[in-house]
């Protein structure tokens, strides 16, 4: 332990590694709560110099290292629980060579979201990519993990913004992945094989990240759905009629929790069962008109039975606030998080059937549904019982994931739409990939790091 | 009872506000433009009075540029019953909005007069005063509860130390403040109705009212920005700092 902290700190200046147990458990955990933290040390470099000599350090000692950005990850792929040194990028927070003509900037991997969010603001443009962990969450860990979150249907994923990447491989090179360009028909993308890759192959240490024109005017709906088949008629419904930014749902009882905090004001009189939650751009009364006559439609259909049009910025904040702050909400409770996809033709029977085993498999467990769902994510929330102990309930949530996921499998979903695999999800795999996918993806990370050094344990089983 | 509720159209509260090249203004094109907070409170209030049944029509009334309709329709949306909107180019200034509101007041001859307290984008917190004066009726201003009852409205206002209950005789004057209430959200099939409900228009020159500015506006300047923190080595170094930097020891 010792000749590690001294090692570390011949590469580093002694104040960028730490050892203490606060650290320690702080920094070898991300926002699941399932595992004990217990990396060997903490280190904060500032340059990619600094990392790929860590890295090649790391290479000689056969010593695992473990990436860190804002740690809101939801399926432990930031997690250190056997020794490892945790690489934190919470230093290498710069924004640089902003480019007006292309949109594009040069960003560290610790930038956080919403620092990028900002600068692009300030810029007269938009960084798109959107969730409620903005405020915490870094850009490095958001390509490491191709987060996705409640623009995906208008903007896509974080893939689709990043024009070019630095990485540091798990063998300790730097390798500099599309200087920005749009078209570049030079072999193997590289870029995109460490987007998404979890941290498995390498380290990302910077991006060039392409923005957008500012949307104008976003209008927020809230929807009141009295049954769950109604979510995705009115889905096809405006999808089919307009342009819509977002289009989310989720549950009164997600909406209760919320409520609870007592931060918000129920958005009807009456409760109902589903509320569905869509945003679209609104530069003239054109849009807002055509938006009302497929609301009287979807009345008349039956599917929805009432909504609520935001008149301003913030109600539109504050109608975002009762979806977005259900995760914060129901973290208490120790939640197990599935969170699952299919194509979103596929969702209507898919949720009947997964509603129906739900319903039979917990029938004592408080199931939140919420999601993405017009890309076709959901997020099912299965909550701890207050006096059941934390092993026993992960045991039975795992229990019936095994079902759950034995229907994705049958849709030809995915396990796993948008938080990743990590630790979490890794025994999965096999319900969303075949054995000869598993088996290239293990050789493509025998390549890049062939002493297994680099966020060990994650992702590929 | 009839009430009479005043909307302005401002700068949406979210917006990061920036002001014009020459210093003259802040710069308020491609802006989205809402209902001033507070106004939604009074609206909220008069619906709320309404359905208590202690108010039987609520009139609100605009002053300014066409656009104003659509600030009208979105309290017409809330509950109001009908609109008015005072037309005009012009800038407005709080003595020419009381002049203009005392022409309305004298034609519609409401007996409660709602208001924000203020507007988020000039933050005069005159015009209930100044409209009181002018109509010589009781004010009760910053309200956080308003009872109405026969013929006086009871209105309690946050100061400091605690809480104050006037006791105003109708017809009156009640200026909102934060805590009144929480403005509903807009139902879809209320927007709907709310653009079959009269909007009447007029004019400052139909009112007999000149809106002339009488203030000139010198100049308008953003905020200072902030300097980067430092961090300090030790505490004998803060408190040099704070002694001969800050100069607050």
């Amino acid at each position: 332990m010792t000749d590690i902290r001294t090692e570390l700190m011949t590469l580093l200046n002694e104040n960028r590694v730490r050892t203490d147990a606060d650290s320690l458990g702080q920094y070898g955990l991300d926002w699941t709560r399932f595992h004990t933290p217990a990396p060997s040390a903490v280190v904060f470099p500032r340059s990619v110099d600094e990392v790929a000599a860590i890295v090649r350090w790391a290479n000689q000692r056969k010593i695992g290292l473990v990436p860190s950005g804002g740690r809101t990850g939801l399926s432990a792929g930031a997690v250190a629980t056997q020794g490892e040194v945790v690489v934190s990028f919470d230093l290498m927070r710069a924004i640089s060579d902003f480019d007006p003509v292309e949109r594009t900037v040069t960003i560290e991997a610790g930038v956080v979201t919403e620092q990028l969010q900002g600068f692009a603001a300030e810029h007269g443009l938009y960084y798109p990519v959107d969730f409620a962990s903005r405020g915490s969450s870094q850009l490095g860990g958001n390509i490491s993990t191709n987060a996705g979150g409640i623009k995906v249907i208008r903007y896509g994923l974080t893939r689709d913004w990043v024009m070019g990447l630095t990485v540091v491989t798990g063998q300790g090179d730097v390798l500099r992945l599309n200087n920005g360009l749009v078209k570049n028909a030079t072999g193997y993308d590289l870029r995109h094989l460490f987007i998404g890759a979890e941290g498995t192959l390498g380290f990302i240490v910077g991006a060039r990240m392409r923005l957008a024109r500012q949307p104008r005017n976003l209008t927020v709906l809230l929807l009141a759905v009295p049954e769950l088949d109604g979510i995705m008629s009115v889905f096809r419904l405006f999808n089919d009629g307009m342009p819509l930014t977002a289009f989310e749902f989720f549950s009164e009882q997600a909406l209760g929790h919320v409520l609870a905090r007592g931060h918000s004001q129920r958005p009807f009189e009456s409760a109902s069962p589903y509320y569905v939650l869509l945003e679209f751009e609104a530069p003239t009364d054109a849009e807002t008109e055509l938006a009302f006559s497929l609301f009287e439609k979807a009345t008349e259909a039956g599917w929805a039975v009432d909504g609520i049009v935001s008149q301003s910025e913030q109600q539109a904040k504050d109608l975002w606030r009762l979806r977005e702050d259900i995760s914060e909400s129901i973290t208490p409770r120790r939640p197990y998080k599935n969170d699952i996809s299919v194509t979103v033709s596929k969702a209507p029977a898919f949720m009947r059937e997964l509603d129906a085993i739900l319903a039979r498999e917990y029938p004592d467990f408080e199931v939140v549904w919420f999601g993405h769902i017009g890309d076709g994510n959901l997020h099912i929330n299965v909550l701890k019982p207050e006096d059941m102990p934390i092993d026993a309930f992960k045991r039975e949530c795992e229990r019936v994931s095994q079902w759950v996921f034995e229907l994705v499998k049958k849709f030809d979903g995915s396990i796993s739409a948008e938080h990743g695999v990590g630790l979490l999800k890794r025994d999965y795999l096999g319900y969303s990939r075949s054995a000869e996918e598993m088996a290239y993806m293990r050789a493509i990370k025998q390549v890049f790091d062939p002493n297994g050094i680099i966020n060990p344990g994650k992702l590929v089983p | 009872m009839k009430a009479l509720v005043a909307v302005k159209r401002v700068v949406d509260y979210n917006v990061k506000v920036r002001v014009k090249a020459d210093g003259s203004d802040v710069d308020i094109g491609n802006v989205k433009m809402s209902m001033n907070p507070f106004d939604e409170i009074a609206v909220e209030e008069a619906v709320r009075l309404k359905e208590a049944g202690k108010v039987s029509e609520i009139v609100v009334v605009s002053l300014g540029v066409k656009q104003c309709e659509e600030t009208l329709r979105t309290a017409m949306a809330m509950g109001a019953d009908r609109g008015i909107l005072v037309e005009t180019e012009a800038p407005l200034q709080p003595l020419a909005v009381a002049k203009l509101l005392k022409a309305v007041v004298d034609k519609e001859q409401p007996q409660l007069v709602i208001l924000g307290k203020q507007a988020i984008d000039d933050d005069a917190n005159q015009t209930g005063q100044m409209l009181a004066a002018l109509l010589g009726w009781p004010q009760g201003t910053f309200a956080s509860k308003v009872v109405v009852a026969d013929s006086k409205v009871d209105v309690t206002r946050e100061i400091d130390g605690g809480l104050e209950t006037v006791a105003l005789k109708l017809p009156a004057i009640v200026t909102t403040d934060l805590r009144l209430n929480e403005p509903r959200y807009v139902k879809l099939p209320n927007i709907m109705a709310a653009k079959k409900k009269p909007l009447d228009k007029t004019t400052p020159a139909d009112l007999g009212v000149d809106p002339a500015p009488r203030l000139t506006v010198l100049k308008v300047a953003e905020p200072a920005k902030r300097s980067a923190g430092v961090k300090v080595a030790s505490v004998q170094e803060l408190v040099a700092k704070l002694k001969n930097e800050a100069k607050v020891l």
